[in-house]
């Protein structure tokens, strides 16, 4: 683990950039007998600490028709454990100015806390008792899945734009695990029962699935010995660990549109299944995606924004998990206006697929994935997550090791081969909409089948 | 001819000689090496400019002075027989030769001397303008960061952190809603827009293409007050950087066809945060409703149809007065030297012209006396209530303990409304609340989410409870203790990251009149007492100055 740090800061110190700044501390990596998985990084320049643990699972292991169960089970943890009850746990963290908290991630259960460096006796006292001893008990199991299924009726109403990624995986997914929504839906909270929660926490929570990355102003030694004492005689989860196959390619030519009368303008998504997070060719493939649509002077935001005024924003973005993912184009328009910005995103990302990147595209590319990559390891809390998310899918050295080199070696061949591999072609692809159907449902009907549901059904899928 | 004797009698002739080649040789050490070794930019026009002055005033001394045993004597005062003249004369050719082999030496070290590599101009001290870049007074303030500010106004701020080789930049433009009236509400978060569209040297988008291309990226913000650019860079792009911004305050460009196409994506912007965002939609009802005489009533997205009005001249004259540099503050945060940024910062925006100051927002919103509430109507399946009280300025005594309050209140899952009407009661699905801090007088506001079929009216009963009774009878040494720890933590965790620096810097300075005074906020945490805390919610929770506003679905609907 120690090398993984040392190449790390040759990444960061990047390329022609100057070799002086960033040192990121060694860290210590432990593998308990139990299973779990310690990672510890010193970082002494504030007084604070940061930890993200991960419990292997997360929203793919799920049943059918329980979406949103790890979600719940996240939730609950905090409601309750050890011997405080769901206020004053709560209560214990926030006093001394502490945060923890836990979500259910696709493929993970994530546990966040950020506290100051006097507290890391709490800290871990805490996060032990939400792992290993909550209490889930009947009524803030019941009062958390009523204010869920609530949270999402207000998002319906509030704000659309925080709903498309839902309803985009779950038509292009369909009843594969990517096509849960994390947070469940309305439907499927509803059809969650307390005995549900504890079957998921018994199947699934266990040392064997746990990693808990800690950086800050610690001795990791310390540090080290309250993390032992805390889980090293947790026993192992008794449900086999969740595997996912890999997704097929949806078929193209098909419109999901979501009715929402209301809306005055039309959020979309446009894309197929995408890569894995272990896909090889990674450099090549963030810096092709960064040209077409990750940053400002991205081709999708020249075309949508800046040339034609017709969107705020625009981009395409690439989920990567254990299996491939998704790839979308993502933007917004006014409802009038839907056909002409789909029209330009089209035309965008073929005039990216045929012509691809220039020598001088590269350059400006690799400059600035380069140049953004060290404040993405500035706090204690941002290199936990790294080393989280490092350990949880078992990447190998060279996923960091050799990322600095494969970005200088890509070539506009070799970024020309990934653009033809990851991004679907124009008959492959589809295409999810958020807006007002009844103006736009019969001209969205030229990109393929329509298959409708109104925002106010209390399920994403169709 | 006889003149021209008399010149060379009076050597007049030798001294001009004498005076151009030792002009040229400091002319030589002034523009190579002392220049490398730190002299400033200006030293080289500056010895010029001395020397060409002093020229004819040597020549004019030469002439009607000379040099006598007893002295320097006026040439006509001087009995021409006792004349040495021809003495001075040959002093003069001495110097004239030294000067010579001084100047041959110089030109052949320079060819032949291995090349000795100065540092560069960023790793050193300008020595002579030291005196001019400011420490911190107070000692509790970390004493690598240094102030100073240009002949034409421009505040510079920066504290080096080498932790990662990247720099933030954050310039704050005083400019926002607050500078606004009906006609060009929204100009200035427009303008924040026009900002990166081109200039007289460059066409639109190149701001950005050549900050990317050099590893950089960038973003701002407008708020009521303030309009704020943000840029984020790798070290290796500080002088790109400066030379992007320093051109788009030098010379902007505002093109009617660009300011066209910007209208649209303006409109977008606010289809997606007001119009299509019932939060984002009550709020603005919000203010418009407490602020009935302030410009702090208008959207800082601004209203549709100024939006799709505002002139050329609104433009150009809005420019001309706000972005002079002596309405700006820049901090500068990172892996920098604190003194190269300033010499980086008199290269690059000391020539732009300071202007008159913006005319002071002199509005005062006349005392509110008596509540008021409305309603707006809209598909929704889950009530909003919106509840604001009229309050201070950001740079009020009473601005810390309402912040330590409104934590206690509805700071995290453990406040008391958050416990009381989420968890215990269930008559809202969330709760949160805020303090306008700017330069004029605010408000404090709480922001509510209903569950479906949740009674607006009985909510806002509950809340006034809530609040009447931090009036009565305060806040327990628990909760005080507890809203403190959490803003500590706050604090430390915004100085975690360079980006976090410029932000607390700037604001401190902006709104606040002094960089130091963000360091303050520890001791006055621990200062504050619980009677400080109550005097505050005595002072703004009165029903008189409240403002409520709900949003719901139309009678008849869900």
């Amino acid at each position: 683990m120690t090398r993984y740090m040392l190449a790390l800061c040759l990444i960061v110190f990047g390329g022609s950039a100057a070799a002086q700044g960033v040192t990121l501390p060694d860290p210590v990596r432990v593998e308990l007998d139990n299973g779990t998985t310690l990672i510890l990084i010193e970082k002494h320049d504030v007084p604070l600490i940061g930890l993200e643990a991960t419990v292997a699972g997360g929203a793919v292991a799920d049943p059918p028709d329980k979406h949103g169960l790890a979600n719940l089970l996240a939730g609950l943890l905090s409601k309750g454990a050890g011997e405080r009850s769901a206020a004053e746990f709560v209560e214990a963290a926030e006093a001394v100015g502490g945060e923890i908290r836990a979500a259910a991630g696709r493929e993970a259960i994530y546990v966040s806390a950020d506290f100051m460096a006097k507290d890391a006796a709490l800290m871990v006292e805490l996060l032990a008792d939400m792992l290993r001893r909550p209490t889930l008990a009947q009524s803030e199991f019941a009062k958390l899945r009523e204010r869920s299924i609530n949270l999402i009726k207000s998002a319906k109403s509030s704000d659309p734009s925080e709903l498309l990624s839902d309803y985009a995986n779950a038509f292009l997914f369909g009843d594969h695990a990517y096509g849960n929504p994390p947070g469940g839906s309305e439907a499927s909270l509803a059809a969650i029962s307390r005995s549900d929660v504890v079957a998921y926490y018994n199947d699934h929570f266990g040392g064997d699935r746990l990693t808990v990355a800690v950086s800050g102003d610690f001795d990791a030694m310390t540090m080290q010995v309250l993390l032992t004492e805390a889980f090293g005689d947790w026993e192992a989860a008794s449900g086999e660990p969740t595997t996912v196959d890999a997704p097929p390619p949806a078929a193209g030519g098909r419109v999901y549109l979501v009715n929402k009368p209301d809306a005055t303008q039309t959020y979309f998504s446009i894309g197929n299944v995408g890569v894995a997070r272990n896909y090889a060719q990674r450099a090549e493939l963030d810096l092709a995606n960064t040209v077409f649509g990750g940053r400002f002077t991205s081709m999708l935001v020249t075309e949508l924004r800046t040339k034609s005024g017709l969107s705020y924003s625009a981009r395409s973005s690439l989920a990567r998990h254990r299996q491939p993912g998704s790839v979308f184009i993502t933007s917004f328009t006014e409802t009038g206006t839907t056909v002409a910005a789909i029209d330009v995103a089209l035309a965008t990302l073929g005039q990216f697929q045929d012509a691809g990147l220039d020598d001088e595209m590269l350059l400006s590319a690799r400059n600035y994935v380069m140049g953004q990559y060290p404040p993405r390891f500035e706090t204690a809390a941002q290199i936990a997550g790294l080393y989280a998310m490092l350990e949880l899918y078992g990447l190998e050295k060279s996923y960091v090791t050799e990322y600095g080199a494969n970005l200088t070696a890509a070539t506009t061949e070799s970024i020309a081969a990934v653009i033809d591999e990851v991004y679907p072609a124009p008959d492959e692809l589809v295409f999810v909409l958020i807006g007002d159907a009844e103006k736009i449902r019969e001209q969205v009907a030229q990109y393929g089948d329509v298959t409708e549901i109104d925002i106010t059904e209390p399920r994403f899928h169709p | 001819m006889a003149l021209f004797s008399e010149l060379r009698r009076r050597n007049v002739l030798k001294v001009a000689l004498t005076y151009l080649l030792a002009a040229m040789l400091l002319l030589w050490l002034v523009g190579g090496p002392l220049t490398a070794a730190g002299a400033p930019a200006w030293a080289n026009e500056f010895v010029l400019l001395v020397l060409a002055i002093g020229f004819p005033v040597a020549l004019i001394f030469a002439w009607t002075y000379e040099i006598t045993p007893a002295g320097i004597k006026k040439t006509l005062d001087v009995d021409q027989t006792q004349s040495i003249v021809f003495k001075t004369g040959q002093k003069l050719n001495a110097a004239v030769a030294v000067l010579v082999v001084l100047g041959a030496l110089a030109l052949i070290g320079e060819r032949l001397m291995p090349t000795f590599e100065f540092p560069t101009v960023e790793e050193i001290v300008p020595l002579v303008r030291e005196p001019l870049y400011e420490s911190p007074n107070n000692p509790d303030v970390p004493q690598e960061i240094r102030s100073y500010t240009l002949d034409n106004g421009l505040r510079m701020i920066v504290w080096p952190d080498h932790d990662i080789p990247n720099v933030v930049l954050y310039n704050f433009v005083r400019a926002g809603g607050r500078n606004e009236y009906p006609g060009i509400t929204g100009l200035s978060h427009f303008f924040e827009h026009m900002m990166f569209n081109g200039t007289k040297k460059r066409e639109q988008g190149a701001f950005d293409s050549e900050m990317e291309a050099a590893g950089g990226s960038n973003n701002a913000y407008t708020s009521n007050d303030l309009t704020v650019y943000q840029d984020w860079f790798p070290r290796s792009a500080l002088d790109v950087v400066f030379e992007l911004e320093a051109d788009r305050l030098e010379n902007l460009a505002i093109d009617p066809e660009v300011v066209e196409s910007e209208r649209g994506v303006v409109y977008s912007e606010r289809r997606l945060r007001v119009d299509n965002d019932t939060s984002g939609h009550l709020f603005e009802q919000m203010l418009a409703t407490a602020f009935i005489a302030h410009p702090y009533q208008f959207p800082v997205i601004g209203w549709p149809s100024d939006i799709e009005n505002w002139s050329q001249e609104d433009l150009e004259s809005f420019f001309q007065t706000y972005y002079a540099p002596n309405n700006l503050t820049m901090v500068v945060t990172g892996d920098v030297d604190a003194e190269a940024i300033f010499v980086l910062a008199d290269d690059y925006f000391g020539g732009i012209s300071s202007q008159e100051p913006p005319q002071p927002v002199t509005t005062v919103e006349p005392e509110q006396r008596g509540a008021r509430h409305f309603v707006v109507e809209a598909e929704t399946q889950t009530p909003l209530l919106h509840m604001a009280f009229h309050a201070g300025r950001a740079a009020d005594p009473q601005t810390l303990p309402m912040n330590v309050l409104l934590n206690v209140l509805a700071g995290g899952a453990s406040s008391r409304l958050h416990q009381r009407l989420v968890e215990d009661e269930q008559i809202a699905l969330a709760v949160g609340g805020f303090q306008m801090e700017g330069f004029d007088p605010g408000l404090v506001y709480f922001y509510l989410t209903l569950p479906p079929g949740g009674d607006p009216n009985a909510v806002e009963a509950r809340m006034l409870e809530e609040l009447q009774s931090i009036v009565d009878e305060g806040v327990s040494d628990a909760e005080l203790a507890k809203a403190r720890n959490i803003m500590l933590a706050d604090y430390w965790r915004s100085l975690a990251t360079i980006n976090g620096k410029a932000s607390v810097l700037g604001n401190a300075e902006v709104f606040l009149g002094d960089y130091e005074r963000a360091f303050d906020l520890p001791a006055k945490l621990e200062a504050l007492s619980i009677e400080d805390i109550q005097a505050a919610a005595r002072a703004v929770f009165d029903e008189r100055r409240m403002t409520v506003g709900v949003l719901q679905a139309a009678e008849g609907e869900e």
